[in-house]
């Protein structure tokens, strides 16, 4: 196909043109000679006329609108010799490159469209030539590394960029595995710019291979600095929290609004003895007794209904059928809106603390009552030995005053009485003291049947005497914790209480029961005697020197002397009796030492 | 020496009962001195004498810590009984305890007779508590 050609006269004006040529710029055929000036055609060249004139080639790019459409053309210009070599004009020969041009455009749009992206991702590209060696970096892989636009990079500068260890010990070999062994990477490294700055960067690497071969290594290099220390700083803030949650010797937990727990720290797992996975997702119902996880809940409810914390309260619940004591806080917990989606729970184990409060409380209750029990015996101590002294005061006066041989040796026989009155009362006191201070007794197990057996036999001549029927009801395999002399003295005491006190109507029955509770063993003794009126001398039936029964060998120091020997092993004494029925003494043995 | 128709010794003390009489020789003179070693007891002849219509002792020389019955209980049954004729009564302890003293002081608000309080110990019985005073006032 010949190219569109035109003639133009060395004024310019148009003398011949091709059809094609004429079609191209929208002309009709015109008469020789009479053609338009060719400048009217090039409306954009405003130069053309007086590069004509040079007498040079050259080329024009232009356009031209013929019915509505922009043509884009390309003309050459060239001078037009005759034969003598004389320049007569201007050979022109036009292309149409509308669609060449089109397609230019598209391309600068496309890679516009590129250039744009890459710079928003800071995603910048890179080639390698094995064959000739060359490294080519788009602009925004130069801008990633902070070089001047026309730098040159080479592949051993490149990796140097790469901070030395272990960055650049990872980037040279990915680069040599991916043009020896054609695998492709992708990693995160850390990059030190032109400038000195440290930046980390994600970059790619993969062969472009061509007739099983390799040819080029394509790769991506993408600035994830801003990224990469976010995450780091998020993930700081995250061990930091997770630390601190997990270290505070308190239970933490948090829940939605069903009150579903969605974390745990460390003390509440150990507190519930179960693993984090087995604890998300469950409520206190799942974990608690029913009573104690509905109270919870409430309380749940509370805070999340009316946004109040609850602070520092002591709750109550049972774990495994133990009872744990804690003091609460609960505090709503709002989402990123400010709108409450559960609550932050922390509760710290008082248990100990409780017990301790407790072991305190008896124990105090343990030093009032033996405050008290010091007190009375101070009193019964006072009373005792003054009115012995008071009697040998007296005698003593009358002793002075005394002529007649035959009174003052009768004063001296009350002397005597009166010194072993004092005597006694010291010795019987001595006893009680030496009760109450064994605060160490040591106890030992005791074959209870066979203790109560022993005393029955020590004193059968006095039950015989008395035609005392004993029935011995203590099963046969009872195991009782005490001290022992301490049991012996209890039995003879409220064996010998029940002969001394029998009625005169009835033949003496004593029976002797034990049970094993869970208080402890329990021992009884009853009797069908005189009984003693308890409305009259209930609060006096165990004090000292009490006595309710006109007897002879009444002392009224058995049962104060019982009372302390089974205080002193931690057990307790308790009496029924109706008055001329008998009387029934409950001895309760504490089994702990 | 003072007359005295009739005297209750109440204490379990058998010194202090012999140190009582022998001092009451002394300083009166008297044909029925009862011994009674609780309140139960000396309550019981008291009631008895009191609805035959026999001697009501003039003098009771009481001690407080008894066994069955106390000087207190005896008191309060004393005050029941209501007997017209005057009585003086002498308790005799050898209690310090500041709660027998102010036992005492109640008692002797609401108590009809003298009630004198004596510690222990005694080595002489004083004119007013064979009731000279008090029969003079």
């Amino acid at each position: 196909m010949p190219k569109a050609t035109a003639l133009v006269s060395q004024e310019g004006t148009l003398l011949d043109a091709s059809c094609s040529w004429l079609k191209m710029f929208g002309l009709a055929s015109f008469t020789k000679g009479k053609g338009p000036e060719i400048f009217t055609l090039f409306p954009e060249n405003i130069e053309l006329k007086q590069q004509l004139k040079d007498n040079l080639s050259f080329t024009l790019e232009h356009t031209i609108k013929v019915n509505y459409t922009t043509l884009h053309l390309k003309s050459h210009f060239a001078p037009w010799f005759d034969e003598k070599e004389n320049v007569i004009g201007t050979i022109v020969q036009t292309d149409d490159i509308t669609s060449e041009t089109k397609k230019q455009e598209e391309l600068d749009w496309l890679h516009n469209i590129l250039e744009t992206k890459m710079e928003v991702s800071k995603t910048g590209w890179w080639e390698f030539d094995l064959k000739t060696e060359e490294l080519f970096w788009c602009k925004e892989t130069k801008r990633i590394h902070q070089v001047p636009e026309n730098y040159l990079p080479n592949a051993q500068e490149a990796i140097n960029f790469y901070k030395v260890g272990y960055s650049r010990n990872k980037a040279s070999m990915l680069f040599h595995r991916v043009t020896n062994n054609l695998q492709p990477y992708d990693i995160n490294l850390l990059l030190v710019t032109y400038m000195g700055q440290e930046r980390w960067v994600r970059i790619t690497g993969k062969p472009l291979v061509k007739n099983g071969k390799i040819i080029k290594v394509f790769g991506t290099i993408k600035d994830i600095h801003e990224e990469v220390m976010a995450n780091t700083r998020v993930r700081e803030h995250q061990q930091l929290l997770s630390t601190l949650v997990d270290s505070l010797p308190l239970n933490v937990y948090v829940k939605d609004l069903e009150s579903r727990k969605i974390l745990v720290n460390k003390s509440e797992c150990n507190y519930l003895g179960k693993k984090p996975i087995d604890l998300i997702g469950k409520t206190d119902f799942d974990l608690f007794e029913k009573e104690y996880a509905q109270i919870s809940r409430e309380e749940d409810l509370q805070v999340m209904k009316n946004l109040t914390p609850i602070i520092g309260k002591e709750t109550k619940s049972v774990l495994n059928g133990k009872v744990t004591h804690h003091l609460t806080s609960k505090i709503p917990y709002f989402d990123l809106d400010g709108k409450v989606c559960g609550l932050i729970g922390m509760s710290m184990d008082i248990t100990h603390m409780k017990k301790k409060e407790e072991q305190l409380r008896s124990l105090n209750a343990i030093a009032v009552m033996q405050n008290q029990k010091l007190i009375s015996f101070a009193h019964i101590v006072s009373h005792n030995l003054r009115s012995h002294s008071a009697n040998f005061s007296m005698l003593l006066g009358f002793l002075d005053a005394e002529k007649d041989p035959t009174e003052r040796l009768r004063l001296i026989k009350m002397l005597r009485q009166a010194s072993d009155n004092l005597l006694e009362t010291l010795a019987n006191l001595n006893q009680v003291v030496d009760v109450n201070s064994n605060t160490l007794v040591i106890k030992k197990p005791v074959h209870l049947r066979h203790a109560v057996v022993k005393i029955l036999q020590e004193q059968s001549a006095l039950l015989e005497h008395n035609h005392a029927q004993v029935t011995n009801h203590v099963p046969e395999q009872l195991q009782i914790n005490c001290v022992p002399a301490y049991l012996d003295s209890i039995l003879l005491n409220l064996v010998s209480n029940a002969v001394k006190y029998k009625s005169p109507d009835r033949k003496l029955q004593i029976t002797i029961n034990a049970l094993k509770s869970q208080k402890g063993i329990e021992l009884s003794i009853s009797d069908n005697g005189l009984g003693i009126d308890l409305n009259k001398y209930g609060n006096k039936i165990f004090g000292m020197y009490k006595t309710f029964h006109n007897r002879e060998d009444a002392k009224g120091f058995g049962l104060y002397l019982v009372k302390n020997q089974i205080e002193a092993m931690g057990g307790s004494i308790t009496v029924q009796s109706e008055v001329d029925k008998g009387t029934t003494f409950n001895v309760s043995f504490n089994e702990e030492s | 020496m003072k007359k005295v128709s009739c005297i209750f010794i109440v204490d379990d003390d058998p010194i202090t009962v012999f140190g009582i009489k022998k001092m009451l020789k002394s300083v009166a003179e008297c044909d029925d001195i009862q011994i009674f070693q609780n309140g139960h007891e000396a309550h019981e002849a008291l009631k008895e004498r009191s609805k035959t219509g026999g001697t009501i002792p003039e003098v009771i020389f009481l001690d407080i810590n008894m066994p069955i019955m106390d000087g207190w209980e005896f008191l309060d049954e004393l005050i029941q009984l209501e007997i017209k004729e005057q009585i003086v009564i002498n308790m005799i302890t050898s209690s310090i305890d500041p709660l027998d003293h102010k036992k005492w002081a109640d008692f002797k608000d609401r108590c009809p007779y003298p009630l004198n309080f004596k510690n222990k110990p005694i080595f002489k019985i004083e004119a007013n508590e064979l009731g000279c005073m008090g029969i003079a006032s």
